[in-house]
């Protein structure tokens, strides 16, 4: 069902002054794979996302694209060999409109000495990100309207669609389906599907259970920055991988170590 | 998916006049005019003389330069006090280089000082650009906040400006007919002069680069949500530098503008004038949580202030009355900013 593998982390860690949040990570993602990343607050989730998005570097370790080591300087590194991240919470500019958070760092220029002093496509890149977020199946309002005018829901629609239309190899979603009604966190399960199923490598981070019980092929569970556990999603229901998350259930094995 | 359908359907067609004309610049346009309605009357109809308007347009046009690089520092989410000094310190940097270096006095005039005053306008590029860069250089890698990073340029300014002067004007090379009404073959173009018309014109481009390029929503991206910026691939330090240094340059500018005024580099040309502009950017509608913020609102901002200045005066005010008159205007724009902001999140 899975293809080859397309992103690996290697042991990485990362400390933030004497707090260690990473120990030693590693992590195998396949084309048109969903992984799922579960743990308690505070277990390493979102510094592991930052570290797989090039928004932090690591303390120590290797990174891995289509066998390739790589290391990401920043964002913008990650983002041209086709990586995207949604970021929980905190990945859109909410003054600009849809069209230009959907564009940004990729604008549109128009054409000739104009287009060289960067001046912006606007309405092309309006009527494109229309499009664009259309294809994915996303609900939302004007591709002109500022995000702060748009619902919780809405905005994080934006969010995912952005990711989705840009991903070339992998995407990495930070709880996208917070804020959402159960209506609208069907539709981003149905979009982590579609992504899947185009042969894009998915890694689904949520505290909803349920949520990566349904979509993922395979779990990690971190745990105080260690990785505890690697195996396929079919291997639990709710109460287990609650119980592995939270250390009620013992873990004695570790997958792929 | 239904409800984006709708949505759709609903959203405004045709040509887009809410970016050009937000609903502050409105209120400033309505304000200005009643004002001059106001002081008209009051002055008996001498507050249309073309010599009046002169003098409200060139003291603009020094605060218009300023404002207008400020209007992008604050978009950005921070703010440059520095711009004051920095107009003195150009100012006199050039009046060192022309007088003290090159001996060249007063008695250059006119026509003979365009190579000159053209030499001057480079020097306060440069030193404008150096206070820029310096101000990037302690909010990127000291990692100072902008409000204090600044503040420390605008004290260190004034200081070597006040050191390389000797405390004096440095009067030099001079061309008052830059500033002075245009009057080309007999025709008179008053009240506008050829330093408001570069104004002018350096005010348009600044504001097609905000609004309509890549340079533009950079800043606004960065001062609405910077980790976001970062996140997109947006080099934010790198981004930051060039606003700085676009507010240092404009500031040197202002400062060859203050100096093509009075004839002379003096060290307190520019004393107070951060003040002044931060109050053209915020009477604007430029909010100082970054992020949003009209080119057009910070030109209409600063010409409010000098109408007031100056009207006041006409109709015989005590001229003390103006700190009050503009720090009631400061207070009632953030007011209407921050009463728009409570609708907003209702």
């Amino acid at each position: 069902m899975t293809g080859e593998l397309i992103y690996e982390v290697k042991n990485v860690s990362k400390r933030y002054g004497s707090v260690v949040a990473l120990d030693g990570a590693s992590l195998k993602l396949h084309a048109g794979e969903v992984i799922g990343l579960v743990g308690d607050n505070g277990a390493g989730k979102s510094t592991l996302v930052k570290v797989l998005s090039g928004a932090h570097k690591s303390d120590g370790g290797q990174i891995f694209l289509d066998g390739v080591e790589r290391t990401w300087e920043s964002p913008r590194d990650a983002l041209e060999a086709g990586v995207e991240t949604l970021y929980q919470d905190s990945g859109l500019a909410p003054h600009l409109t849809v069209s230009e958070n959907v564009f940004l760092g990729r604008e549109k220029t128009v054409g000739g000495f104009f287009g060289w002093l960067g001046f912006l496509a606007k309405k092309q890149m309006n009527v494109e990100a229309q499009q664009d977020l259309e294809k994915v199946g996303i609900a939302f309002p004007s591709a002109n309207r500022p995000i702060s005018q748009l619902s919780g829901g809405q905005r994080q629609a934006v969010a995912i669609g952005r990711a989705v239309s840009w991903a070339r190899k992998v995407i990495i979603l930070d709880e996208p389906t917070n804020h959402l009604g159960a209506r609208q966190a069907g539709e981003v399960l149905q979009i982590i599907r579609a992504a899947k199923a185009k042969g894009l490598g998915v890694i689904f981070i949520s505290h909803t259970l349920p949520h990566v019980l349904e979509v993922t092929d395979r779990i990690v569970v971190l745990r105080l920055g260690r990785i505890v556990k690697d195996t396929p999603t079919a291997e639990y229901n709710v109460d287990t991988l609650l119980g592995t998350i939270t250390g009620t259930i013992q873990t004695i094995k570790v997958e792929g170590d | 998916m239904t409800d984006s359908k709708l949505a759709n359907q609903a959203a405004p067609k045709g040509f887009n006049w809410k970016p050009l004309v937000t609903n502050q610049s409105s209120i400033l346009i309505a304000v200005i005019l009643l004002l001059a309605g106001v002081f008209s009357a009051g002055s008996y109809g001498s507050f249309w003389d073309v010599s009046v308007f002169n003098n409200i347009l060139t003291d603009w046009g020094l605060i218009v330069l300023l404002a207008v690089g400020q209007t992008f520092v604050v978009i950005s989410g921070g703010i440059d006090l520095s711009v004051g000094s920095t107009v003195s310190l150009s100012g006199v940097v050039a009046g060192v280089v022309m007088v003290n270096w090159m001996h060249l006095d007063l008695n250059v005039k006119n026509e003979a000082a365009i190579a000159p005053l053209l030499l001057a306008l480079l020097i306060c590029i440069a030193t404008g650009v150096a206070v820029g860069l310096l101000n990037a250089f302690l909010v990127n890698i000291v990692g100072i906040v902008p409000f204090i990073a600044t503040l420390a340029t605008l004290g260190g300014g004034a200081g070597l400006a006040i050191i390389w002067s000797g405390g004096m004007p440095l009067q030099g090379p001079n061309f008052y007919g830059l500033v002075n009404p245009i009057n080309l073959g007999g025709i008179d173009f008053s009240p506008i002069s050829f330093a408001v018309l570069l104004v002018g014109i350096i005010v348009t481009v600044a504001g097609l680069f905000l609004h309509k390029a890549r340079f533009g929503l950079y800043t606004y991206a960065i001062g609405s949500n910077a980790f976001a910026a970062k996140a997109a691939g947006i080099s934010v330090k790198r981004h930051l530098t060039w606003v700085y240094v676009v507010s240092g340059a404009l500031s040197g500018i202002a400062g060859m503008y203050a100096y093509t005024r009075l004839g002379s580099g003096s060290p307190s040309s520019g004393t107070g004038l951060e003040l002044q502009a931060i109050a053209a950017v915020v009477i604007g509608g430029t909010s100082l949580m970054g992020g949003s913020g009209k080119m057009l609102g910070t030109i209409l901002g600063a010409f409010l202030l000098y109408e007031v200045q100056s009207g006041l005066l006409m109709v015989g005010m005590d001229p003390n009355w103006k700190q009050v008159i503009v720090a009631i205007m400061i207070a009632g724009a953030v007011g209407i900013q921050g009463f728009n902001f409570s609708q907003r999140r209702k």
